[in-house]
């Protein structure tokens, strides 16, 4: 059963689209061109699959988890996960700065789609899980940026929807919760029904975690298939 | 229609949002909620002591009726002045999850709203300690705080949007606030203090000063508003609200590009 299908799928960024009045009085207004993030990339994932992303920077791979989860719609094409639950854990994740770790869990539960009532079930767990006492009734704002990742993933972890997608966070906090998370991680995305997308820099964890590799470039797709075979090449890719 | 699924949708989200971001609030300052009360009370002490007696400009149950001009204003000011920040501010979420982006506003308001609703409460207790008559006029007051948070709500979906993109919109509009607010009649009645065509025209045009001069007419002399204008600035804000609303579907997806 596919689980994620995108179809075509173009998104641009308009660089230039902040204005200020100074600048748009006194300057004549610069034509900007928009930039092509992901350019006619069509792929699907099948339920319970692990897809790893790679590419270098820029090459669109953020952007394309970013409209799988929704915080943007395409330019063009579509993207079809079936009416399932999607959450999208990535680096320096939404928290309100001046609302208490507890309160930021409700926070984004609910905008996972979560009841009230769910996420209270999952509180205990999750305070447990990320391992930072006292501080979970304190400001986000007051947290050190170990804290706040931890926080962050074991949210989306506890939390567990149909999709998950990673944007490069498998080292988060120090080399003991590194190890908790990864394990965490793997029996996560193991489980059969789960699908998840990942997007990491890190050769040796594609390897391990994903069944099948998207190569991007600049946007468009390189190459997509078995882990090992494109991994190979994309080494071979990169040395040059 | 979207709208209402998405409030419905959304809606534990927008109340939890509100009272954490109320609870935040106070939770640094020794005197918690009692700000909510104790700022607009001594503003309104202010008031009484510079128009009241400096200026001589009195009006029929002054304290009351400044109050209840000084509470809706805080609420009108606070909800447009943040409008233009809101999405900046709110950058951490929208940039993870999905969220249709009014609703930021929709938790705004909720939370200015209740600090609206205790200053209401210290109203009517005003109005008990000054003996303030009152008829089946006050009835007309839920209307009227009816078209008063659409009107907010109307202005603040074009802000919010604008907001996004021109960095200075919020100076712009602090600035033009201070403006309206001397022309709206928070510490004086624009019908007494100018009289003829240039007040009437002063007070039905600007729906802020028409709403709060209804307002009093309704709470605190037993007058009818005029149910009217009334009408014409309900009509007014509902059209804003949906063009302001469907300007926002139509662009949220971009405004997590440019912030």
């Amino acid at each position: 059963m596919t689980a994620i299908e995108v179809k075509d799928l173009v998104i641009s960024y308009r660089p230039l689209n902040n204005v200020s009045i100074q600048k748009d009085l006194f300057r004549r207004k610069k034509k900007s061109k928009p930039f092509i993030a992901v350019n006619h990339v069509s792929f699907e994932v099948e339920q319970g699959e692990i897809l790893g992303l790679i590419g270098r920077n820029g090459s669109g791979k953020s952007t394309i988890l970013k409209a799988i989860a929704g915080v943007f719609t395409p330019d063009s094409g579509t993207i079809d996960l079936k009416g399932q639950s999607v959450a999208l854990l990535s680096i320096g994740v939404g928290f309100k700065p001046e609302m208490t770790g507890r309160e930021n869990i409700y926070i984004a539960g609910l905008l996972l789609g979560f009841s009230k009532a769910a996420i209270r079930e999952k509180e205990e767990a999750i305070v447990e899980f990320a391992e930072i006492g006292d501080f979970i009734d304190m400001p986000v704002k007051t947290y050190s940026s170990g804290m706040y990742s931890k926080l962050a993933f074991a949210i989306t972890a506890m939390l567990e929807t149909d999709i998950i997608l990673i944007d490069e966070v498998l080292s988060v906090g120090d080399e003991r919760f590194k190890k908790k998370s990864y394990e965490k991680m793997k029996e996560l995305i193991n489980s059969r029904e789960r699908t998840v997308v990942v997007v990491s820099h890190s050769l040796s964890t594609l390897k391990e975690l994903c069944s099948r590799v998207l190569w991007l470039n600049d946007g468009e797709i390189v190459k997509i298939g078995d882990t090992d075979e494109i991994l190979e090449e994309y080494q071979k890719y990169m040395r040059k | 229609m979207r709208l209402i699924d998405d409030l419905k949708k959304y809606n534990e989200y927008t109340i939890y949002s509100a009272k954490a971001e109320l609870k935040s609030e106070v939770v640094t300052s020794y005197l918690d909620w009692i700000w909510w009360i104790l700022e607009p009370l001594l503003t309104m002490v202010i008031y009484v002591i510079v128009f009241g007696y400096i200026f001589k400009s009195s009006e029929p149950n002054f304290p009351v009726f400044l109050f209840i001009g000084i509470i809706m204003w805080n609420f009108f000011s606070k909800v447009i002045n943040s409008s233009t920040t809101l999405v900046k501010s709110n950058r951490g979420i929208i940039s993870k999850v999905y969220l249709p982006k009014y609703l930021l506003l929709v938790s705004n308001m909720y939370k200015n709203g209740y600090k609206l609703l205790f200053g209401l409460l210290v109203e009517l207790v005003m109005m008990v300690v000054f003996r303030v008559k009152i008829s089946p006029c006050i009835l007309m007051a839920i209307p009227i705080f009816a078209v008063f948070f659409l009107f907010c709500f109307a202005v603040s979906t074009i802000l919010l949007h604008f907001g996004v993109y021109v960095n200075d919109l919020s100076y712009v509009v602090s600035i033009l606030l201070k403006f309206v607010m001397y022309l709206t009649g928070v510490f004086y009645s624009i019908e007494n203090r100018i009289p003829g065509t240039a007040g009437m025209i002063l007070e039905r045009c600007n729906p802020v000063a028409f709403l709060i001069s209804s307002m009093r007419k309704v709470m605190i002399y037993r007058e009818m508003p005029s149910l009217l204008w009334l009408g014409i600035w309900f009509v007014f804000s509902v059209i804003l609200s949906v063009i302001g609303i469907r300007l926002i579907y139509k662009n949220e997806n971009s405004y997590v590009k440019v912030i």
